[in-house]
């Protein structure tokens, strides 16, 4: 027998609740919205405030990236990654560096390597940050969205000294690395992160200590670890679940194998877990990043002459790193001209997105908001 | 008319200085003493008393809005406005007549009769509760013997009104918004009215002239132990929920419903119902004020003799000012600092917690009021 | 202090994938009882309050920039990449030798170069050098390929105009020989006459109105022209 065929009539059918005789009815939370932060479109099935389904509907924002890619020299495509998931942009333009720089063969020297290791992680701090702001505000407090904000414009500052830019860097490429550090970086980032860490113990207090959003949060859309891994989640929201998959540990890249952290998970995998990692991967960049700028070794910043043409050999290759948001994969097939055949990106708000239609039913509305502010999600990097 | 206006610039003056005689006619008083003398007199004060209200009332909102905004911008780190006028302080004049001057949106398949009265009748609410308010001797426009029962009834409409343009949206967000408001004003008017109470048992009075009266021995938040410091704290809570400000927001839920029950409005109906939330905001500062904190009494402390007569040089309106605005910025921290309830939490909150405190602490209250303890001891 | 305690929770190794990390856990809430919900709550809340108080009370915590006032003062960075032009030498020529490095290295087709051969130099001259701004990602890979260090970015960034049009630049302000080519020149008379000045809108790819309607193709294809 053939597995019935799941139609557009069967998930868009209203039913009246078994017994109770209230009618099911249709909401659409996007593609604008506040909460969905974005063009993000969810069609939401409530009864009354309780939620019974979600479909997530994408395509708002499609600029067919991957297709440009593929009429893109290998260092062109470098910028394109930054319009993906616009608040890792450094960590986007390093799995494509990484993954190209592995199959031209061409070598890096440490110096790059500690200034890239140190830059993402700076970056997820930045991108943690401005989570924390949206969270605060997704929940009804709009003063941490402004505090967020005020954090994150000082490192925003910080990267545009030594970069140019503050969203779109394009500051990772093949060879090395756009600019050498501005002579402001390191003192200016050693005062950031003094401040920052009275700040992180700000937000503890402004918003985990409080009571309202605890209760908000604890017990709200848990996801299993097995249900997480099913679901192809990663980052943060694998880790809530209880899976410590970090490829920071567990297959380092650029000099994480040198360096020493603790990987913070969840337990339930509900959306207090969620919260909390993020709230503690901020303590942990944040040690992090106070031994990176102390330890970065002499050297050139840049090996391969910028112009020069970099031309793969014919195969398939493939690089993952960890963002702020999960796993982040480059898949480039290659027919040995200097821009690839098919080009493709696994970015993890995709596959982060789809746990909203395990966790979110039976939930109210408002716990929805909670929900899609705990996966942290950034549209762009879903439709690409 | 020569000698009214005698009048007025006299009772202008003396309501500014220091009123130690706190036994003044309101307006309505005033007005019903007249009307058998001279017709022209009592059409005076009526006149009076209803430009104050609605002078109040633009100037209230007016001011409301603009310390709302410079407030946030400070728990916010930053400015607010400050491009119109001096520090900003014309940006909502602007602002009014920016939404004044707006297309006049109407979806195109609301109820068009119920979507215009809502916002009417969530402002005629909000004015006929502010007539009541006794901001001093003199400023008193109406002293209804049932007033708190007026206060509490007139304040229901609100309910009406925010259910209505929900309603009439026929936005499913506006409607989600709506039923929240409903179900959470609803409750939380019990526990509200529980709170009253105990002030009514202490006075004996629902006159709000007589309860502020009532204290010129001393603030009914000291004089009723803790039945009333309990019953401040729940008024507080209540009053803020009624108000559909953050944490108890749910009606608008900015982040969830868009904009809740005013999603689909905009232009002058939108500023009516904004107008209304922050002049209800004053309301009920002002009525906490007026029950729990002496209204315009001033403050003494028993046994401080220079003290107490220097409070009494600072006018009854200045004292009524300093109290009410000091509430209005609880009710602004609490809204810059917490995130939102959920409804269910919401509905625990009063069903499980405040009503069962507030119907105890009433019963407390009574007892307080059978042994004779109170009304003696704290500043007075 | 709150309901949940904010401590980092079981800190130890974990394995995954035969591979053993150390890792903290979630703290949780240790107890459902009214009590502690309320008290601990209540602690938690007021400490939220106290921190907001504090920004109340202190304006020096203010961030906020008077942007339009503050223009004498507001200066992007040296690398910020705001508005794209041509390095010009002392003697007022430009750097440009027209090798097109940059018109290949731009990922969307934002510079268009148009160059033709000196009769004089023998050399290839700029005639337009168009940016187009409205297509730009600001990728810097022209800055960073050019050879020559003709063009650069500076941090000019109150680009925005009501016709998109404005937004095609031509970056040069006269067409002919780049600097060192110039300098080979021996007749001063041609030295001086070689260069014909062009303004920033005006070129091939014309900006004012009339021939230019927005999306109008700018120019011949790639590779066709010359």
């Amino acid at each position: 027998m053939t597995p019935k065929t799941l139609t557009l009539q069967d998930l868009l059918r209203t039913d009246f609740a078994p017994g109770g005789g209230t009618q099911e009815y249709f909401v659409n939370m996007g593609p604008q919205h506040p909460a969905t932060h974005g063009v993000l479109r969810l069609l939401l099935k409530l009864d009354g405030e309780t939620l019974r389904q979600v479909i997530p509907v994408l395509g708002y924002i499609h600029r067919g990236i991957e297709k440009i890619c593929e009429h893109q020299t290998y260092r062109q495509i470098v910028h394109l990654s930054d319009r993906l998931d616009y608040l890792s942009a450094l960590a986007n333009n390093w799995c494509v560096t990484r993954v190209v720089e592995r199959a031209a063969g061409i070598e890096t020297n440490e110096r790059i390597e500690t200034i890239r290791t140190l830059m993402a992680e700076l970056e997820r701090l930045q991108s943690h940050t401005l989570w924390w702001g949206v969270f605060g505000m997704d929940l009804g407090a709009f003063t941490p969205f402004l505090h967020g904000f005020r954090d994150r414009e000082e490192l925003t500052q910080i990267f545009e000294d030594t970069i140019g830019a503050r969203l779109t860097m394009n500051y990772i490429q093949p060879g090395g690395l756009l600019h050498d550090l501005h002579k402001d970086f390191a003192p200016r980032v050693r005062a950031w992160l003094k401040d920052f860490g009275t700040k992180v113990d700000e937000y503890d207090r402004m918003l985990s200590g409080n009571l309202i959003a605890q209760k908000r949060l604890v017990d709200i859309g848990a996801l299993s670890g097995d249900e997480a891994l099913g679901l192809g989640a990663t980052g943060p929201v694998l880790r809530a679940s209880g899976v410590p998959w970090d490829l920071r540990r567990v297959r380092p890249y650029g000099v994480y194998d040198q360096l020493d952290f603790v990987v913070p998970v969840g337990e339930k995998g509900d959306c207090w877990d969620r919260y909390w990692v993020r709230i503690e991967e901020m303590r942990q960049s944040l040690a992090l990043c106070e031994t990176l700028i102390e330890n970065i070794p002499e050297g050139k910043t840049m090996l391969v002459k910028p112009a020069a043409k970099i031309r793969l050999p014919e195969g398939t290759f493939y690089e993952e790193l960890e963002t702020p948001r999960g796993i982040f994969g480059v898949h480039l097939h290659s027919r040995g001209k200097d821009m690839p055949w098919r080009f493709h990106f696994r970015s993890p708000n995709l596959h982060n997105l789809w746990c909203i239609t395990k966790i979110a039913p039976g939930a109210r509305v408002a716990d929805i908001v909670a929900m899609l502010a705990g996966l942290d999600l950034i549209v762009p990097d879903m439709d690409r | 008319m020569k000698a009214a206006w005698i009048t007025t610039a006299l009772l202008a003056l003396h309501s500014l200085s220091a009123a130690r005689d706190w036994t003044q006619p309101t307006l309505a008083e005033r007005a019903a003493e007249a009307a058998g003398r001279s017709p022209w007199e009592s059409a005076f004060w009526i006149g009076l008393g209803l430009a104050g209200t609605l002078a109040a009332m633009t100037l209230l909102g007016l001011s409301l809005v603009y310390a709302e905004r410079k407030i946030a911008a400070r728990f916010q780190c930053r400015l607010g406005p400050t491009r119109v006028g001096w520090r900003g302080t014309l940006q909502t004049l602007a602002d009014t007549f920016k939404l004044i001057s707006k297309a006049d949106l109407v979806p195109r398949d609301a109820d068009r009769l119920l979507f215009f009265t809502a916002p009417w009748l969530v402002v005629s609410g909000m004015l006929l509760a502010l007539v009541n308010i006794p901001a001093s001797p003199l400023l008193f426009v109406v002293d209804l013997n049932i007033g708190l029962l007026f206060i509490s009834a007139v304040g229901a409409l609100s309910v009406l009104g925010i259910l209505l343009g929900g309603w009439a949206s026929n936005n499913k967000w506006s409607l989600l918004g709506s039923m929240r408001a409903g179900a959470q004003i609803i409750s939380y008017e019990l526990s509200l009215t529980l709170s009253l109470l105990v002030i009514v048992l202490f006075t004996g009075s629902l006159s709000l002239g007589e309860i502020v009266q009532s204290q010129q021995e001393g603030w009914w938040l000291w004089r009723g132990h803790l039945p009333a410091m309990v019953a401040f704290l729940v008024f507080v809570i209540a009053s803020t929920a009624e108000l559909n400000r953050t944490p108890f927001d749910l009606a608008e839920g900015e982040s969830e419903l868009t904009a809740g029950f005013h999603t689909e409005y905009s232009g002058l109906r939108f500023a009516l119902f904004y107008l209304a939330e922050f002049l209800n905001m004053f309301i009920a500062a002002g009525l906490a004020a007026t029950l729990f904190l002496g209204g315009w009494m001033p403050l003494h402390i028993a046994g401080l003799q220079t003290f107490n007569r220097v409070m009494d040089f600072i006018p009854p309106l200045v004292w009524f000012g300093l109290k009410t605005g000091g509430l209005i910025f609880v009710f602004m921290w609490l809204r810059w600092t917490f995130p939102r309830l959920r409804i269910d939490q919401l509905l625990k909150l009063e069903w499980r917690f405040l009503l069962p405190l507030s119907m105890v602490n009433l019963l407390v209250a009574a007892l307080v009021l059978l042994l004779g303890v109170y009304g003696k001891g704290g500043p007075a | 202090m709150s309901w949940i305690r904010l401590q980092p929770q079981k800190p130890g190794p974990r394995r995954i994938g035969g591979i053993e990390l150390q890792t903290v856990s979630a703290p949780r809430p240790d107890s459902d009882s009214l009590w502690k919900v309320a008290l601990g709550g209540l602690k938690g809340m007021l400490g939220g309050m106290k921190l907001t108080l504090g920004y109340v009370t202190h304006p020096s915590k203010v961030v906020t920039q008077q942007y339009p006032e503050n223009r004498e003062t507001l200066k992007l960075p040296e690398r910020a990449r705001g508005r794209l032009y041509f390095v010009k030498e002392e003697n007022g020529f430009h750097r440009c030798t027209a090798c097109r490095i940059c018109e290949r290295a731009c990922p969307n087709e934002s510079i268009i170069i148009h160059a033709h051969k000196g009769e004089v130099t023998k050399k290839p001259e700029i005639d337009h050098y168009v940016w187009r701004l409205d297509t730009c990602t600001f990728c810097y890979a022209c800055v960073q390929t050019c050879p020559f260090d003709a063009i650069r970015f500076d941090g000019r960034f109150e680009s925005a105009v009501y016709d998109r049009r404005l937004l095609v630049y031509n970056l040069n302000d006269y067409a002919g020989p780049h600097d060192t080519l110039a300098r080979k020149i021996e007749d001063e008379e041609q030295r001086a006459s070689c260069r014909t000045p062009v303004r920033p809108y005006e070129g091939p790819v014309p900006a004012s109105g009339e021939k230019l309607h927005g999306i109008e193709p700018l120019g011949p294809p790639r590779g066709e022209d010359e």
